[in-house]
Order: structure tokens, then sequence, then C-alpha cells
């Protein structure tokens, strides 16, 4: 698994073979502050890159993960439906939000280094 | 945030890893260790809170007639040491502002909104009230939840639910904005330390506005700006409990006439059974009622979404449906409160 690349819409990717894992940045948590429901696609569902993919509820605000290339849905993590505050616990781990087919590479995201000047 | 106003906890809160935010012109503390963890908190043990920010006003009880003339509810009768939940209204029956009244011997204590603190002290002044804003110089802190009263017995004379009381140091009550027992304590700045130091030894920490606001809006209660505003009556706000002022004051003849036509719009309660929260500015609708969301979130209790929504009219129904994002999502009117 290549190492997680960072967007500037604060999600993170890593890529094996040909399958995307999604999540967003423990500074996208801790911005949203306590999660409380995530809005999952269908297995299947088409994204084109920059479309939003997972709707994230939390206590002080709403937002949107966007797809960090175009891809198709393999999996969705369903422990997050009934232990969403697992994306403020371990948002780089087992808090992934979604798996996807890469249907058009595009690793042009930043490094932990980059991403990490970029919100400082 | 430099420009901000800072109560004498700031210091507390920054040491203490807050996440602030600017708040009625405040730089005040949003969470420490999560909402929902407070939240939590104040349900099961006990938390406290900073509400320095709020205005705090001596006003003689000489004055008493006079305040009795602006508010909508009966403070010449309410027994002394009591507190009392009420209302300023405006000549059209409005909101002005929601306050408490902690009534004493010789004085009453105003505790109001910090947004409205300016708008009530020119109010007063307009009404030839003489007062004493001590804001600046005093601390409001909020203990809330079922464990407060057994951690203060040793330290002040607990007082019953709703009254006040007060002794060399400090000036308080039985009340709260959570829906918990609890306690509002007052005190001069230089007393902050000490007070500090009793709620450390024993284990009550701190809490944010992230957390005053679910555990308010969870328990029920309006707040002011959303659920109250300047174009809201008491009436509107579903706070008729609240109108127990016989005599003549501001607004009365609109209020009177509200209660008995129900021409007027209406707050409700709701809930949706699925994973969207409708917040404030959100559109819905009861049949052909349309109407507003003003306030919503999750009940960490309930584990659902809930708020409170404004109707133009009296609601048809109590299926709604909100416009969330472009998205018909269902909900329920709920006319009882969200915990029972």
């Amino acid at each position: 698994m290549s190492d997680k690349k960072y967007l500037e819409t604060h999600e993170w990717y890593s890529i094996s073979e040909n399958i995307i894992t999604i999540g967003i940045s423990d500074f996208a948590q801790s911005e949203l502050g306590d999660i409380v429901f995530l809005t999952f696609p269908n297995i299947g569902d088409e994204f084109t890159k920059g479309s939003p993919i997972v709707e994230i509820e939390a206590t002080k605000t709403v937002a949107e993960a966007y797809a960090p290339m175009d891809c198709k849905i393999t999996e969705v993590n369903n422990q997050l439906d009934t232990e969403p505050e697992i994306v403020n616990t371990d948002p780089t781990g087992s808090g992934w939000l979604v798996k996807a087919e890469i249907k058009n590479i595009d690793d042009t995201g930043m490094s932990f280094q980059e991403y990490e000047s970029f919100i400082s | 945030m430099d420009d901000l106003l800072k109560t004498p906890l700031f210091e507390f809160h920054t040491l203490n890893k807050s996440k602030l935010i600017n708040f009625a012109g405040w730089s005040m503390p949003f969470s420490y260790e999560g909402t929902l963890k407070e939240h939590d908190l104040v349900r099961s043990e006990a938390g406290f809170f900073d509400v320095s920010h709020m205005g705090r006003i001596h006003i003689d009880i000489n004055e008493i007639n006079k305040v009795n003339n602006l508010i909508c509810s009966d403070l010449v009768n309410l027994e002394t040491n009591k507190a009392l939940y009420t209302i300023f209204t405006s000549e059209m029956g409005t909101a002005l502002d929601d306050v408490i009244f902690w009534k004493f011997d010789s004085n009453l204590v105003l505790i109001c909104n910090a947004s409205n603190r300016n708008k009530i002290t020119e109010h007063l002044q307009n009404n030839d009230i003489s007062f004493e804003d001590v804001t600046l110089e005093t601390c409001l802190i909020a203990i809330q939840g079922p464990k407060v009263i057994e951690h203060f017995t040793n330290f002040i004379d607990i007082p019953n639910k709703f009254y006040c009381n007060k002794n060399d140091k400090y000036i308080y009550a039985r009340t709260g904005y959570t829906g918990e027992d609890g306690l509002e304590v007052m005190f001069d700045n230089k007393y902050l330390e000490d007070f500090l130091s009793i709620l450390e030894n024993n284990n009550i920490k701190p809490c944010g506005l992230g957390a005053r606001d679910t555990l308010r809006l969870e328990a029920s209660l309006p707040l002011y700006g959303f659920e109250l505003t300047d174009n809201i009556t008491p009436v509107e706000a579903n706070l008729k409990w609240v109108i127990t002022n016989k005599d003549k004051y501001l607004g009365k003849e609109i209020i009177d006439n509200q209660i008995n036509t129900e021409n007027h719009k209406f707050l409700k309660k709701f809930l949706i059974d699925s994973k969207n929260i409708a917040r404030t500015g959100t559109e819905v609708i009861s049949g052909d009622v349309n109407g507003k969301v003003t306030s919503g979130n999750y009940s960490p209790i309930l584990k659902k979404s809930i708020g409170f929504a404004l109707f133009d009219s009296k609601p048809k129904t109590d299926l709604i449906e909100f416009d969330i994002r472009g998205n018909l999502v269902k909900g329920e009117i709920i006319n009882k409160r969200f915990l029972s």
C-alpha cells in the first residue's frame, strides 16, 4: 500500500494496486468536532474527482468528503454506522470511510509533510 | 481573536487547551475534551461552564415595580430568595432578551445574555431604572450535573431548586441551562482562584459552549437569537408559562391577544429518525404551513437528530418534511419534552 497522500479539502487516500482507501485527516476531524452520523454511497456508485462521496454530520457542523480521483465504490466502513466516533479517535486508521476501484488515476495529493505545512 | 473580550477564566481556558470561538464578542471555549464527552459528563456526574460573558446587573429592590413594567412575569409577588426566568418584552410583545432574576431582600441580580447586555442596560436607563453593571468585576460559573449538590454541600448552604442565596463571597442560585440539577455561582474576580480550587479538588471538569448548546437543546430550552428574537413573542416561542404578570407591561395587549386567538407563529420541537441534522435556517413544511429550523443538533441521549422550528402559523400535521441541502427528509413534531 502506498503512503497516505492528502488533499487541500482534508481527505487522505492510499492506493493498493487499483483500490483507493479514503478517509479524512486528523486536522479535519479536529475541526469538525464530534462526528455523529455518516451517510455513505452505495457499493458500485461512481464518482468523479472532486465530487462529494460521504456526508459527515458533526455536532459543530456538516461536511463532505470528496473523491480524490475518478473511482467506483467497492466497500464502505459499516462499523462507523454504530461507532462514528472512530473517525474522531482514529481518522487515518480504523476510521477510514470508503474503498473504491480507481477509474482514472490521479496520484497528485500532498505528502504528510506538505499537508502539515499547508494547514499550519 | 485579539479584539475580543476575555473573561477572568481566559487563562484557564488556554491552559486547558480549549478550542476558543468568538461568541457575542467574547473569546469563549467551545470544547475541551469534545462536546459529546462533556455532554455526557454533565448528564451523568458534574461539569462546569464559564458563563462570565453573560451580563450581571445589580438593581436596587426599590426599582422592582419599574422593572415589572418591562417583563412578562410577576417579579413583584415572587418570594424573596427565589430565582425567576422571564423575558423583557418590547412594545410589540416580542422578546428583547430572556433573563434570570435572583430576588433578594435589598436587591435584584439580573443575568442577561452577553449579546444583549448593551440593549438591556440602555432599556433600563431609558426607563429610569438605576442599576450597577458588575459584569466585568465578577465571574459567573454554572456547575451542572446530578452530583453537583453533593460536591458543594461542604462549601455553601444549598438552596432548594430555583431559589437563590448568598454569603460573604458568593451569590448563587440552584438553577441552570442544561436540564440537570446544579448551581450558578457569581463572585468577585478576586475569588476566582479559590473557586477553581474547589472545582479541581472535586474533580469537576470544564465544559464548553458546544456541550452547553447540545444540553440546552436536549432539555428543550430556548436560546436567544434562535428560538427567541426581537421578532418572536413569548407566546410564539411556546413560553406561555412564563407569562404571569397580571399588571400592565410592555407589549401586554399583543401578547394577551395572541394567547386568545392563536393567530401567530408557532415554535415546535421536532425529531428526525434518520442520519440528518436539520440545522438553523433549514426550511420545513407541515401540510401547507412553512417554517424554518431555529436550532438543530444531535441528541446524545436519544441518539437522534432534534431541534426547534418556527412555523408561520399553527402546523397542520405533526408529520413534517425538511429540505436539507436539496434532499427531502421526514421528521415529526414532538409535543412533549425531548427528555422525560
